[in-house]
């Protein structure tokens, strides 16, 4: 039975988002409460899945052989799914407010719902073959998201999105290919499946596929040089940029490339090699690029694009480390980089949706009319910058952690790109902050448009992110020794 | 003693602190409220003028008196935590094996009664002064939570607890250097900020490095890093090492990184430059000896390129803050180069690694701290009263506020070190640390520079003494006295922490003793 509730979760929220546009809803309400109520039950029984913790893997059909579409749940997915389970409503709730002008609508909840059945099946996804697919449908049933205001540039953005992904999508085909003819198995097993035996003297070949791969699937996670598609999706309604594009998209993308660093090449064979010399130099240089960028980016939803860009760097960089320390900080940057990021925006978004203003030096002053909003805004910022006591410290100590226990000197530079980037988000972060509490002596407040804070459905959110992130950054130790738990099962 | 009692000083700052921040917020939010009103009208409402041009925000009372009364509280509690014994305890653990850990050690002891003695008379001060500035429940606001930090960083028992309220100090120092508000002083703030998040990303670097070879960082006299634990990583360690250095330095303005305190001083209101400059950059020396003294030990470093490096930069800064000082006319700018010059002192007594270089360092810590900060309460009267910045306008200022420039003189007189003051003591133990250490040229080199530095700062702070008392031919004294015109008193509660400070210094010069067998003890605990 528990097998059942498992394909429920996935298949649940794509028929309900198909759904809306069909239902004969007498008003507004009704609507939003049948979407509130479908994610919030979805949400719980993701719960339950994750409380009775089925072992066996189920298999919804085969194709031929060991090609099958089946979903599992282990430690790394159980963190994915509960971080998605734990966005989706308290997101849904904030746009309610955010779109409450828009004459579309219901073709955006459709979607948004749909992306979050899509994004448990990633998350559950027991091998390369399923995770492929519900990879390929994300990047699918976002693309109207992108393009939801039909003006020109998002029209625009959404097709560079659209090369970008399926250009990405090639590449990991790619390396599913390999990974299906010299496995042993196309099932995610930790510590990889490939059979040496297979590979024989092509091991220079794999590694070449591993990169190929890797930055296919790193596409999502806009790693350099695939990084221009995520400041141009900002077009999009901030609900979709803030959980889509800081959390759920890149998400996938770092939870992919994971996957096959881990499950499915393994690190045995990679570390060491020139193939993970060339993924940290990119992440590195991914890091530092994407802070660069949002310091010189006055759009406040770019900048903070860019800065997504740069964090999910930080992931890819733990990634890169091919060690368990390094996934366990991987992970725990995923999961506490999704609660800054989407703060962040949806702080931004809220002075969007009151203000109609987008840009950093239109921002003078708003810190008195808005007080709510940038005071959360500012700890955000500071839990980005990774000042100790908030969530960010947390997840950067692992990461340096594990690249200092590494002992390879590619990944000592990382830790100082780490700091560097550090430096630079403070800058890009806290210039908001000072402007809009202190615009200076001489600014005058008639300027400013006679805004207030946004009404409860979408300061709640805000004001549990921020109880989350700080949470973390005091008490951190149990859920910490749960993802080494995850990544220290694995052989190394 | 070892109960959470060692916080009650933190708590009550903070609380009171918290409440004013709040209380001021409220206000203005307040403020909004009548649409129909601008808010430059709804400002003058609320903010009256009294006739000496002072600013008068409803409440004044009650706020000076929290503040101060709070202030008090959080400053007995703190010297009784201090003086009561020593002491540790452990709050909750922020990640694995890593507890948020006070204790009360003889250097947290030092620096907090330092911080102590220097706040209660800047705060009295700030009373009077700050009605200039405006906005008095903020800064008085962020003036207590920034003495609980300060008081958190002094008696942190590990790395990670002190790089914890390092980075707080920061954050809250912040909005004291931006009170003004003007263009200049937020890009200022901006610069002070970035500087010293630089600097503390440094630091986190060698953390990183150095949780890594020593499981944990609690500091122990002597440091915790053995020879068998460093193996092969001593390359990296002490390149690690060295990025502290330089990281905390920045807060202690040592020369790569010290171009924010020229720029911050100036634009601070005075009590807040006072206490930046007495105490904010000396938390860059605790976190530098709490680094080399606690964690990494003198052993580690001695003879490496490390300490060359050190004592080369620090050298440099002496120099190099002497020289800028002396060529700048702006009062408070000159005195912030001061202070870039005089950290280094104690820096490169830290340098030494030796015993009697390290009494030196603490020695210069404390007397430094009191004086530079009179010699800011003396420049902020000059601002308050006369709305004068740059030295040659205070021409002639001697003959109408004799006292204030008496105790400019006696300040200035411990700082250059003539022998019977408190600079002499410390300058005579860093130069003695210096040649201790044995380290050939650089130990010669050490004391010639202290020497030129001495000169320079006769040089640049003596001319107001001379300029104020004696104003030279009649027609310029003519000029002057237009220009001195006293536009407000400065009130018995800007003189009296001014005097206090001053006695306090000459005290500490004159009788010495007791001071310098305390920094024997802990220098001999270290070494």
């Amino acid at each position: 039975m528990h097998i059942a509730v498992m394909i429920t979760v996935v298949l649940l929220p794509i028929l309900g988002g198909i759904l809306i546009p069909m239902l004969p809803f007498r008003g507004r309400r009704e609507m939003l409460w049948y979407i509130e109520a479908l994610v919030l039950i979805n949400s719980i029984l993701v719960l339950t899945v994750l409380l009775f913790q089925p072992e066996e893997a189920f298999v919804l059909f085969r194709f031929t052989g060991n090609l099958r579409v089946s979903f599992h749940l282990d430690g790394m997915g159980k963190v994915f799914a509960a971080l998605a389970a734990a966005l989706w409503p308290l997101a849904a709730l904030y746009s309610f407010e955010y779109m409450k002008n828009d004459n579309n609508e219901k073709s955006f909840f459709m979607f948004y719902v749909i992306t979050y059945g899509v994004t448990l099946g990633i998350a559950m996804a027991d091998n390369i073959l399923t995770m492929y697919f519900f990879f390929e449908m994300m990047s699918l049933v976002t693309l109207p998201l992108i393009m939801h205001t039909r003006t020109r540039e998002a029209v625009l953005a959404s097709r560079s999105y659209l090369y970008y992904m399926l250009g990405g999508a090639a590449f990991a085909f790619i390396g599913m290919i390999f990974i299906l003819s010299y496995g042993t198995t196309s099932t995610f097993v930790p510590g990889g499946v490939l059979d040496l035996n297979k590979i024989g003297d092509k091991t220079n070949m794999m590694l070449l596929v591993y990169v190929l791969c890797f930055l296919g699937f790193g596409v999502k996670t806009a790693i350099w040089p695939f990084s221009g598609w995520l400041p141009r999706a900002g077009v999009a309604p901030t609900p979709v940029t803030a959980l889509l594009h800081a959390v759920a998209v890149v998400n996938t993308g770092a939870f992919a490339t994971m996957r096959i660093t881990y499950y499915s090449f393994g690190t045995g064979l990679l570390r060491g090699t020139w193939a993970q010399s060339v993924v940290l130099l990119l992440v590195i240089f991914t890091i530092l690029y994407g802070c660069s960028r949002a310091l010189k980016e006055t759009h406040i939803k770019r900048r903070l694009a860019w800065s997504t860009v740069s964090n999910l760097s930080y992931i890819l960089f733990g990634v890169a480390l091919m060690s368990p320390l390094g996934l366990a900080g991987a992970l725990c940057h995923m999961l506490f980089h999704s609660f800054m990021k989407i703060g962040s925006f949806f702080c931004a978004g809220a002075v969007m949706h009151e203000t109609g203003r987008s840009y950093v030096h239109e921002l003078d002053g708003l810190g008195r009319k808005m007080p709510r909003v940038f005071a959360i805004f500012t700890i955000c910022g500071m839990a980005l910058m990774g000042v100790p006591g908030l969530a960010g410290f947390v997840s950067k100590w692992q990461l340096a952690q594990a690249a200092v226990a590494s002992e390879n000197p590619l990944a000592w530079v990382g830790v100082l790109a780490l700091l560097a980037s550090a430096l630079l988000t403070a800058i890009y972060m806290l210039t908001i902050s000072v402007r809009a509490f202190f615009p200076g002596k001489e600014f005058d407040y008639d300027t400013v448009p006679d805004v207030s804070d946004p009404g409860w459905m979408m300061l709640l959110p805000l004001v549990i992110f921020v109880a989350v992130i700080v949470l973390f950054g005091l008490h951190s130790q149990p859920f910490v020794e749960y993802l080494q738990g995850v990544a220290l099962s694995m052989p190394t | 003693m070892s109960s959470l009692w060692i916080l009650s000083p933190v708590l009550a700052a903070w609380i009171a602190g918290a409440f004013l921040l709040i209380w001021s917020f409220a206000e203005h939010l307040k403020q909004n409220v009548p649409k129909e009103q601008s808010a430059g009208s709804a400002k003058q409402i609320l903010a009256g003028e009294t006739p000496d041009g002072l600013s008068c925000e409803p409440g004044l009372g009650a706020v000076h008196g929290l503040a101060i009364g709070a202030l008090a509280a959080a400053a007995i509690l703190a010297l009784w935590v201090a003086w009561s014994g020593d002491g540790s305890v452990t709050l909750f653990y922020l990640m694995k094996d890593i507890p948020i850990y006070f204790q009360v050690d003889g250097i947290g002891r030092w620096f907090v009664t330092l911080v102590t003695a220097v706040w209660v008379p800047v705060g009295i001060y700030s009373a009077r002064y700050m009605r200039h500035e405006g906005e008095e429940k903020r800064f008085f606001g962020f003036y207590l939570l920034l003495y609980g930090v300060l008081v958190c960083l002094d008696f942190a028992g590990n790395l990670i607890t002190m790089y914890l309220f390092y980075e707080l100090m920061t954050l809250t120092s912040f909005p004291l250097v931006l009170h003004s508000g003007s263009r200049e002083a937020i890009m200022a703030a901006l610069k002070y900020l970035f500087y010293s998040l630089c600097g503390a990303y440094m630091g986190l670097f060698g953390i990183f490095f150095l949780y890594r070879f020593c499981t944990n960082l609690i500091f122990v006299p002597g440091g915790i890093l053995s020879q068998d634990v460093i193996g092969q990583h001593g390359g990296i360690l002490l390149a690690a090492v060295m990025l502290m250095l330089v990281g905390f330095g920045a807060k202690a303005g040592m020369f790569p990184l010290h171009a924010w305190l020229p720029a911050a001083h100036p634009v601070a209101p005075s009590p807040a430059s006072a206490v930046l400059s007495g105490i904010i950059v000396k938390s860059g020396v605790l976190a530098v000896i709490r680094v080399v003294y606690y964690i990494v030990g003198p052993d580690f470093l001695r003879g490496t390129w490390v300490q060359y490096t050190w004592m080369a930069l620090s050298l440099t800064t002496i120099f190099m803050g002497s020289l800028l000082a002396y060529r700048e006319p702006n009062l408070k700018k000159r005195l912030a180069y001061s202070t870039v010059s005089n950290l280094s002192y104690i820096l490169f007594g830290l340098a030494a690694l030796s015993p009697t270089g390290f009494t030196g360092a603490l020695l210069h810590v404390a007397f430094h701290g009191v004086v530079k900060c009179g010699l800011f309460l003396t420049a902020g009267i000059f601002l308050f009263c006369c709305n004068k910045t740059k030295v040659e306008e205070l021409t002639g200022i001697g003959q109408k506020m004799p006292a204030v420039l008496w105790c400019y003189t006696l300040l200035s007189l411990t700082l250059i070190g003539i022998p019977p003051t408190g600079g002499f003591v410390s300058k005579w133990y860093l130069a003695q640390g210096a040649l201790e250490a044995n380290l050939g040229p650089w130990s010669y080199a050490g004391p010639v520079i202290l020497l030129i530095s001495a000169l320079l700062t006769a040089g640049y702070l003596l001319p107001l003494v001379t300029k104020g008392f004696f104003p030279g031919e009649p027609g310029q004294d003519q000029e002057s006295e237009d220009i001195v015109t006293e536009r407000k008193k400065p009130g018995a509660a800007m003189l009296i922490p001014l005097l206090i400070l001053t006695a306090l210094a000459l005290v500490m010069g004159l009788f010495p003793n007791a001071l310098i067998e305390y920094a024997n003890i802990i220098s001999n605990m270290l070494l």
